[in-house]
């Protein structure tokens, strides 16, 4: 059988108990389909890159199964998308085996993601930095030679 | 060095990744431009193979929300 690995946005504004009362929905759900479930977790609450439903942010969270039957995996992707709070989902097969996810126990204080700036520059800036750079050691030299 | 620099490397294949995962938004951002356009092959330097499963998972990544389809600057 196949692995898949779902991973779906959940409505930000949900409390512990809501989130957990959803992912259990969910989990029900998918055992319907009869598929071994292997990694549910809460990725963590993202800024997301365009806004849902007019929500900026939102709670991401992994689902990793083992496939089920088919027929039955179609009708819990429909289940998810009338699902009401659950913004966005997607499943995607996954080429090897999952590994099963242990919790750290120190937990780390949640980063808030910056995007990097891209660090490639373009061919040509870097090829006039070198020209300059040639041509003062160049007139260096010369410098050098004519003291 | 200077020489070095005017070489274009697959960066792929330079740190050994086979796989790119989708959720690796770090990883991606170096591949697109301000506008979060994907970058051609041929500014980029990889390879045909890394390319493909690249686009792949920037698509993936803009589907799910975790990378815009554009990037407008400052909301």
């Amino acid at each position: 059988m196949r692995y898949y690995e779902t991973l779906y946005i959940v409505n930000p504004n949900l409390e512990n108990e809501a989130l957990d009362i959803t992912m259990g929905e969910i989990r029900s759900e998918l055992e319907k389909t009869k598929s071994k479930l292997i990694n549910h977790r809460v990725w963590g609450k993202k800024r997301l890159a365009y806004q849902i439903e007019n929500q900026k942010y939102g709670c991401f969270i992994l689902l990793q199964f083992e496939g089920g039957e088919q027929n039955q995996m179609n009708e819990f992707n429909t289940w998810m998308q009338l699902h009401q709070s659950v913004l966005r989902h997607m499943t995607v097969a996954l080429d090897a085996k999952p590994e099963v996810y242990v919790e750290e126990e120190k937990e780390k204080p949640v980063e808030k993601q910056v995007p990097e700036s891209t660090e490639q520059e373009s061919p040509k800036d870097i090829e006039t930095t070198e020209d300059v750079s040639d041509k003062s050691s160049d007139d260096d030299i010369e410098n050098k030679e004519a003291k | 060095m200077a020489f070095q620099s005017r070489n274009k490397f697959c960066y792929f294949k330079e740190n050994g990744i086979t796989d790119i995962d989708y959720k690796d938004v770090k990883l991606l951002r170096r591949f697109v431009n301000d506008q979060g356009k994907i970058m051609p092959r041929r500014i980029t330097g990889s390879s045909a193979k890394m390319h493909r499963k690249l686009v792949r998972a920037i698509k993936r990544s803009r589907s799910i929300a975790l990378m815009p389809y554009v990037d407008l600057g400052s909301e």
